[in-house]
């Protein structure tokens, strides 16, 4: 309440947008020995709710490990993902560790200081589908996608990551009809009904289908992965020095193996390499 | 033929005979055998979440008839009972077949079981409140701030200042004519712009209040311009000033027409609370997604969730009763 009374007499001042300084959100993350990190719990094993009404999954292990190597405490909030890949984030969290893809877009608005790990993008169809055996064969059909994800930018053919290292791909599928989707799990929901009901198929994560298969749902991922995503961590524009603190966390992680062991035991795989 | 008919439709036997035949016809593209094993592996599985098909053989016809028998004799039985009985009986039997709806899915209640604390809100998620607890706190919050805006704005719209007026046409037709969650946006995201940083409940608290504001002046200038000239003339005439008119005079009778609408409004407005999960702020509808996301029990976390909106609208259904039985005095037959 006092924020906002302040936030108030500051607007009648007619305040002009802050400057940026250098170094603010290290400054702020130090002085209240706190990181603020945001993340979507929508998306098991990445993050989700636990019993306990607890974070838990792989994004927040690295967090919280990355919080403890700055020797400061973590507190979650969770914005929309629209609002994370929005941008200016006007200092209300100072970290996001939410497997985002850091394409030319999204750099414009936000800073990616490291890559941590590796998804492949699978195209997934109903079990009783047996028409689509590979990514040519789903060109003009109907594929669910989440909003905002570089898989709708594959299927728009407009994708463009802006890491190193990342593997050259093709665009394999011609003129798809496509479908979004608030979540990726809406569009697997919208499959699970039957094939070809809502949705011939659809184009995620891989670690999202086979999360899907534990939970039974009906739905296989066919052919090779159409591209490998860097997922990496993404701050706001504006704190090199924060970054730079970021990137040497994360490559000590990469180092010593802690990615390596979190990667196991989230997703039964190393996916960090 | 025609008159024929017609005088056939007014027997009563005729339109128990065409009802029967109608909930015949409309069952014939149900799966009841299916119905009928209750969420067994031809109904609408939990898991499976297929599309069932109607079944077509002779078992499946005469199951068909006797549905459509039982349910015909037992509204025939009820047209017999008193109109409360009628009420109450109609109630209970949509609850009962609500409730056989949800049974089909295959919920798993344990599961609803462990997580309704949190979507109650029992208990406090980063020091403050969360699940329906805070969506209630925000309706509430904005309730207040709603009416006082609608109270000025309608007054403003009615008084004979053009600066009064112009504001509060301007005010109540945008407000009216953007959708809420582009204002949500718009407050959260947009002032920063100009330095004005705000927390997600406090944005949604101001956009929920000055989107409800503008429909609610509206309500309030109808209620207000339903009092007849008459009273008007006759409280200047005795010599109260204008302000005074408004509040001792016109208001409190004005009340008994806004009031309806109003609660109408106040329900909705607990509804669209909801649109604040996109913020991320710890509301009901959030806690129900992320919960439901977490196993993938989607459908028992989203029905739990319906429930406790549905609970929470009628008592304020209740409250607003009781409101209009206190303004209703004056309708009381003073003996």
């Amino acid at each position: 309440m006092k924020r906002l009374t302040l936030a108030i007499a500051a607007a009648a001042m007619l305040a002009t947008a802050p400057a940026s300084h250098a170094g603010a959100t290290l400054d702020r993350v130090m002085s209240e020995g706190k990181l603020v990190a945001s993340t979507d719990p929508e998306y098991p094993p990445q993050s989700s709710l636990n019993a306990d009404n607890d974070f838990e999954g792989f994004d927040i292990d690295v967090v919280r490990e990355i919080a403890s190597r700055m020797g400061v405490e973590v507190e979650f909030v969770t914005p929309g993902w629209d609002v994370i890949t929005a941008g200016n984030w006007a200092g209300r969290w100072d970290v996001s560790v939410g497997s985002m893809t850091p394409t030319k877009a999204r750099a414009e608005v936000l800073d990616f200081p490291a890559v941590y790990y590796f998804t492949p993008a699978a195209l997934v169809v109903h079990d009783g589908n047996d028409s689509i055996k590979s990514a040519a064969d789903a060109s003009g059909k109907r594929i669910g996608v989440g909003v905002s994800t570089t898989y709708e930018n594959y299927l728009n053919r407009n994708l463009e990551i802006d890491a190193e290292g990342v593997p050259a791909f093709s665009y394999q599928i011609d003129s798809p009809d496509i479908r979004t989707y608030d979540t990726d799990l809406l569009a697997l929901d919208d499959l699970r009904l039957g094939d070809g009901v809502r949705l011939d198929a659809v184009f995620t994560a891989l670690p999202t289908v086979l999360e899907a298969q534990k939970n039974n749902y009906p739905v296989r991922a066919v052919g090779e992965p159409l591209f490998m995503e860097p997922l990496a961590v993404a701050t706001d524009k504006g704190d090199a020095e924060f970054d730079a603190k970021l990137a040497e966390i994360v490559s000590a992680m990469h180092a010593d193996g802690t990615l390596s062991k979190l990667s196991e035991k989230w997703y039964g795989a190393d996916l960090t390499q | 033929m025609n008159r024929w008919l017609f005088e056939l439709a007014e027997r009563p036997a005729a339109r128990w005979l065409l009802l029967c035949g109608l909930l015949f016809a409309l069952l014939s593209g149900v799966d009841v055998a299916g119905l009928a094993g209750l969420g067994g592996s031809a109904g609408l599985g939990g898991s499976a979440g297929e599309v069932a098909a109607a079944g077509d053989g002779l078992f499946d016809w005469l199951l068909r008839a006797l549905f459509a028998l039982a349910c015909t004799a037992g509204l025939m039985v009820l047209s017999r009972l008193a109109m409360r009985t009628q009420v109450i009986v109609t109630w209970v039997l949509l609850l009962a077949l609500f409730l056989l709806f949800f049974y089909s899915f295959q919920l798993s209640y344990e599961y609803i079981w462990g997580r309704l604390p949190y979507l109650l809100g029992l208990g406090l998620k980063n020091g403050f409140l969360m699940g329906a607890a805070l969506s209630v706190f925000i309706c509430v919050v904005a309730i207040i701030a709603s009416t006082l805006l609608a109270l000025m704005a309608a007054l403003a719209r009615l008084s004979h200042n053009g600066i009064a007026v112009g504001t509060a046409t301007f005010y109540i037709s945008f407000f009216r004519g953007t959708p809420l969650l582009l204002q949500i946006l718009l407050v959260y995201l947009g002032l920063p712009q100009l330095g004005v940083v705000i927390d997600p409940i406090p944005a949604a608290v101001i956009a929920l209040s000055l989107c409800y504001g503008a429909y609610m002046a509206e309500i309030f200038r109808a209620g207000i311009q339903s009092i007849a000239h008459g009273q008007r003339e006759a409280a200047l005439a005795l010599g109260l000033r204008p302000t005074l008119v408004m509040r001792l005079v016109i208001l409190p009778q004005a009340i008994r027409v806004i009031v309806p609408p109003t609660g109408n409004q106040f329900i909705a407005m607990l509804k669209d609370s909801s649109l604040v999960s996109v913020l991320g702020a710890w509301e009901l509808m959030y806690m129900a997604r992320t919960h439901g996301r977490a196993e993938f029990k989607y459908m028992e976390m989203l029905i739990t969730a319906a429930i406790i909106y549905w609970v929470l609208s009628m008592s304020l259904e209740y409250l607003q009763s009781k409101v209009e039985k206190h303004y209703a005095k004056s309708d009381a037959r003073h003996s």
